[in-house]
């Protein structure tokens, strides 16, 4: 006997989404859920970012990783909120594990929350947790060809950071190509080249981060 | 390896579905999957045949079918396969356009015994 079911997948985890989305909502939190490779710079980003950020708008962190706390601790000398979750065996953050991490975060108490996820640029583009935008970092030591071949991560993703390009003379990266790739994938892609050694770029992304927020905030007074 | 995770959901949505009906044993899951959800179906099947071990899906076929990626050009309103992610009208190279298929993700109906 043939049963009709036509159920979502992934109907739990969007439910569950849109409950932290509701939380976000009402604490007025801008949420950004970081991905990219592991050893992109996704934690050098977010020190760069807490200290950047210090004054314009209050940063917090929940951070996902396979094992360690280590993110956390590097994040939390900033005296920003940063909550570890190990996740495990799991490649990926998904909407209910990110609500565990919320009773332990001061929402009422931050501007912009950032979901660093799990080093991947496959998975975790398969799992909204509530965000209001995917964003990604893509390092000049990976290879400007990775926008075609990880296509969902770069057609989900609202911004992407050009990351180390302090180092781009040592690698046969093109950045025109990376960028004409990624907009292959999605057009309408924010791009910004960075370096969290140098610290060059950072500023055009903490601008980024401030008209986003200020979105988020007048999208709220018209809802 | 999200297609783990993946199958245990479509694992649960089946038995959820089969229980209701007072089923004893689940043959087939038939699954939709969009191209964009970037899973391998071969991946999926295995994993699945792991999750489903000792439950009365055990052995139940699972039969994915792939939708491509199909657009849909806001501007001259033609409808359009997108072909290797490139999300551009072909027929007016217009970049204002929508995603109407590929990024399907269901469970479609199970066969039940």
């Amino acid at each position: 006997m043939k049963i009709n079911v036509m159920q979502d997948v992934l109907q739990a985890n969007d439910r569950i989404a849109g409950e932290n989305r509701a939380l976000f909502k009402k604490n007025k939190n801008l949420v950004l859920n970081l991905m990219s490779s592991p050893g992109a710079g996704k934690t050098s980003l977010l020190e760069k970012t807490a200290e950047k950020l210090a004054g314009k708008l209050r940063l917090g962190v929940v951070v996902g990783d396979i094992e360690t706390t280590r993110d956390a601790d590097r994040i939390s000398k900033y005296n920003v909120p940063a909550i570890q979750l190990t996740t495990g065996n799991a490649c990926h953050l998904d909407a209910n594990m990110v609500a565990s991490a919320l009773p332990h975060m001061p929402l009422d108490k931050i501007d912009v929350l950032v979901v660093e996820n799990v080093g991947n640029l496959v998975c975790p583009a398969e799992f909204v947790v509530g965000e209001d935008h995917k964003i990604m970092i893509l390092s000049v030591t990976e290879g400007d060809e990775k926008p075609l071949k990880y296509p969902l991560m770069f057609h989900e993703s609202a911004l992407m950071l050009i990351n180390k390009i302090d180092l781009v003379q040592y690698t046969n990266f093109k950045i025109d190509e990376a960028k004409a790739n990624a907009r292959k994938i999605n057009p309408d892609i924010d791009i910004i080249e960075i370096s969290c050694t140098t610290g060059e770029g950072l500023d055009r992304w903490v601008d980024w981060l401030v008209a986003h927020h200020r979105k988020k905030l007048d999208g709220l007074k018209n809802a | 390896m999200h297609e783990m995770g993946i199958a245990q959901n479509i694992l649960e949505i089946a038995l959820d579905a089969a229980k209701k009906e007072g089923a004893t044993r689940i043959t087939r899951i038939n699954m939709v999957v969009g191209e964009l959800r970037g899973i391998v179906p071969l991946q999926l099947t295995f994993c699945f045949s792991i999750v489903a071990q000792d439950t009365m899906a055990a052995g139940a076929f699972l039969n994915v079918e792939e939708v491509p990626v199909s657009g849909h050009c806001n501007d001259c309103q033609s409808d359009f396969s997108v072909e290797e992610y490139q999300y551009l009208c072909p027929k007016c190279s217009s970049t204002n356009i929508q995603i109407t298929g590929g990024t399907e993700l269901r469970v479609k109906d199970i066969e039940i015994e």
